[in-house]
């Protein structure tokens, strides 16, 4: 009773300094923890990986955060770059804050270094940075033309020159825009683009915001949504076991498939505790499953809040049993 | 009327657009594309604004040497001095510019909104109590929907995850669209107060 | 070598912030003013390359657009918001910005009221449907003060609370999911970028 109680009292950098190891330990120690995947998420991966190969058709990844949020978004974003490159889908990358600027640049910088094929201006195109003055005229004016809402990219380059804007005109092409944001799911597509012009919106989203948007998914007003960290380790999962796969059968990544998720000897072959090797190419890299590894830190530290949340109730329950007794 | 013009500009531009949202035809295209030459040439000068408003308060604390006001040295000197490293060495990767974003900025505001994990377990640990049968609620819901994310979650049960995913489809749903569905109509009803001239505090004080 | 460094620097001002969690201190005062005049800052360049030069500069002196002149003032205006005798210029750049606010009218009842509503409203053919139907009208009647929560109607209300303290609990949980992330990152950061680096 009086350890109990005296928990109660423990100074709060007792309790920094377990968060802090609860959090250091799983990531010096790294393990394999099954990743299940969402429905949203399956939505988004499935919708992006039906436009591969295809000239009529791309999506546009607008980064709407800094690097305050970055560790659940920048996971995600690059995940997705992945699928896309893997998968030879166009994509535009967008951001209206100057400080997400330089993220798409390490984004795309990161994925690319593996994908030496991948050319600016033929496979993707970074518009950049434009300031937040033009999000509506923007997101509204690529409903008529593309080339002319945005007119350059983030190299100068005027679109209309670019060769992937070959069969790009507006959202009839432009079929996807994904917002990754720390402060909205994607509102203003959704209340602008998708009204108006019909497009598919999906979010991805810090998960402090991701129960608001469920009213959202159910109404498809969101195809897809990507929910924090879970959402981009699984979103790096489902490239992992589908997009980079390889085969006689399938060189190039294979279809989605329920069935393949099911598969207990298909997920076995999934490991991320193993490191990569570069000489045997074996193993996944670092930044291909950044998210599933800080994934096995969060599951410490939700056990420790939840033993949290248990010791201080015991407490506050033995507390109110004491005091009731007083009061008799 | 160094007011009525501006709400005069207001409300026919409005009333231009609510139409240009329903009516798809060449002329409003013609007229939205008007607009966004006209928005784009204007859009830059914005920066001014909020590079004035940082300046002359960083300005005023130094001139009367209000608490803290050494730290508004830092401020101003890292404001101008990244500006000026942009200008002259450019803007692109490898330029000095780029090493102080990486190096400096990423990194505090990563941490600074790190902080709050640190909080949220204090909170969990000192002031999350099952004090009411809505509290309980509460509280139970939000350990279900912990566990049900994390890998440990489905360790223990695969139907942890099952019932968070069902506790966020389902009660959720429902909650925040009845939320949502609040906001949304008093949003409808703060903008057509813009458009019809009612609500103008936007336009600031004075005659 | 250089990269070591760099990681270094980052390393410290990642420090100076959680230096916080200790107490207050002038390094956490230093690194918090040190982010907030370098995020404005930065903005500034790209300001001037990506909107300044393709929107203003080229149209007006190189394609020679003049009546580009026009809008420029307006933006100028902007700059004598802080002058006491010429602040209302500055009402005329924010006339033409809230203009758009029309489209929103039309377009956000769409998306947030009306799209919803019919969502809402879809056949009870399950009872998750019926329990989403009970909910978003409980929620609803509950923010409804004209009438006193009490009787029948505050049972029903009652009910709505219960679906909010559900939908506050998702979010807690979920909450909690998010700023561990932000302070894992900052962990894989400090344990795989600087020590790692160093070691290696």
């Amino acid at each position: 009773m009086e350890f109990i109680k005296k928990l109660q009292d423990l100074d709060r950098r007792w309790i920094y300094l377990i968060v802090a190891l609860a959090i250091v330990i799983p990531l010096l120690i790294p393990f394999n923890a099954p990743t299940y995947t969402t429905s949203p998420t399956e939505k988004l991966y499935q919708m992006i990986d039906s436009y591969s190969e295809r000239e009529d058709r791309a999506i546009l990844i607008c980064f709407a955060h800094d690097a305050s949020t970055m560790a659940e978004l920048y996971p995600m974003e690059v995940a997705i770059l992945r699928h896309c490159f893997e998968r030879d889908v166009k994509v535009f990358t967008l951001t209206f804050l100057p400080t997400a600027a330089p993220l798409i640049n390490y984004a795309i910088d990161m994925v690319k270094e593996e994908y030496p094929e991948i050319q600016s201006g033929t496979n993707y195109i970074n518009i950049g940075y434009k300031p937040g003055a033009l999000y509506l005229p923007i997101v509204v004016g690529m409903g008529d033309n593309i080339a002319e809402a945005v007119e350059t990219d983030a190299e100068g380059r005027k679109l209309e020159s670019l060769p992937m804007m070959k069969g790009l005109t507006n959202y009839n092409e432009l079929k996807l825009v994904i917002e990754t944001s720390g402060a909205s799911f994607a509102g203003g597509w959704i209340t602008y683009a998708r009204a108006r012009y019909g497009v598919n919106v999906a979010a991805g989203v810090t998960a402090v915001m991701a129960a608001d948007a469920y009213p959202y998914l159910q109404t498809g007003q969101l195809t897809g949504m990507l929910s924090g960290m879970k959402g981009a380790a699984e979103y790096e999962y489902l490239t992992d076991v589908f997009a980079a796969y390889s085969s006689d059968d399938y060189p190039n990544g294979r279809p989605f498939s329920k069935q393949v998720l099911k598969d207990k000897e298909e997920i076995s072959k999934i490991d991320i505790a193993k490191k990569y090797d570069p000489e045997t190419k074996t193993g996944i890299m670092y930044k291909w499953k950044t998210a599933r590894l800080g994934m096995n830190a969060q599951s410490v530290a939700h056990m420790m809040i939840f033993i949290f949340i248990l010791i201080g109730n015991i407490g506050f329950f033995i507390d109110r049993h004491q005091q009731n007794k007083e009061k008799k | 009327m160094k007011k009525q013009i501006p709400l005069l500009i207001v409300i026919v531009l409005s009333f231009l657009f609510a139409l240009w949202a329903v009516i798809p035809h060449k002329v409003s295209e013609d007229f939205f594309q008007g607009y966004l030459v006209f928005a784009r040439a204007m859009s830059p000068f914005g920066v001014i604004l909020g590079l004035m408003s940082i300046t002359m308060v960083n300005v005023t604390k130094i001139k009367r040497k209000a608490p803290t006001w050494q730290y508004s040295y830092v401020t101003l000197i890292s404001l101008y001095l990244t500006a000026a490293i942009g200008f002259i060495w450019g803007t692109s990767e490898g330029s000095p510019y780029i090493w102080i974003f990486k190096n400096i900025q990423m990194p505090m505001s990563a941490t600074m909104f790190s902080l709050l994990a640190f909080y949220i377990s204090t909170a969990a640990y000192k002031a999350f109590r099952a004090r009411s049968a809505e509290a309980t609620v509460l509280l139970v819901a939000a350990i279900i929907v912990m566990l049900g994310q994390v890998p440990y979650g489905v360790m223990i049960s695969p139907k942890i995850p099952a019932f968070a995913q069902w506790i966020l489809d389902v009660p959720n749903l429902a909650s925040k669209r009845g939320f949502g569905l609040g906001v949304g109509l008093a949003m409808t009803a703060v903008s057509l107060k813009i458009m019809l001239g009612i609500e103008r505090s936007y336009l600031g004080g004075g005659d | 070598m250089f990269e070591i460094i760099s990681n270094l620097i980052a390393a410290f001002f990642t420090l100076a912030i959680f230096s916080f969690l200790y107490k207050d201190n002038p390094m956490y005062r230093l690194a918090e003013q040190l982010l907030v005049g370098i995020s404005v800052g930065y903005g500034i360049p790209l300001t001037w390359q990506n909107a300044f030069i393709p929107f203003v500069y080229q149209p007006i002196f190189i394609q020679h657009k003049w009546y580009l002149i026009i809008p420029c003032l307006f933006g100028l205006m902007y700059v004598v918001r802080f002058s006491r005798s010429l602040s209302w210029l500055a009402r005329y750049p924010i006339a033409i910005g809230m203009g758009m606010t029309g489209a929103g009218v039309v377009l956000s009842m769409n998306a947030g009221v009306l799209v919803q509503m019919r969502s809402a409203m879809q056949p009870i053919d399950n009872i998750n449907m019926l329990l989403i139907f009970i909910g978003t009208v409980t929620v609803l009647l509950y923010f409804y003060f004209s009438k006193a929560h009490t009787g029948f109607y505050g049972k029903i209300t009652k009910v709505g609370v219960w679906f909010m303290m559900i939908g506050f609990g998702a979010s807690f949980g979920n909450t909690v999911m998010a700023r561990i992330s932000l302070l894992i990152g900052r962990i894989q950061f400090l344990v795989y970028d600087v020590i790692m680096g160093f070691i290696k």
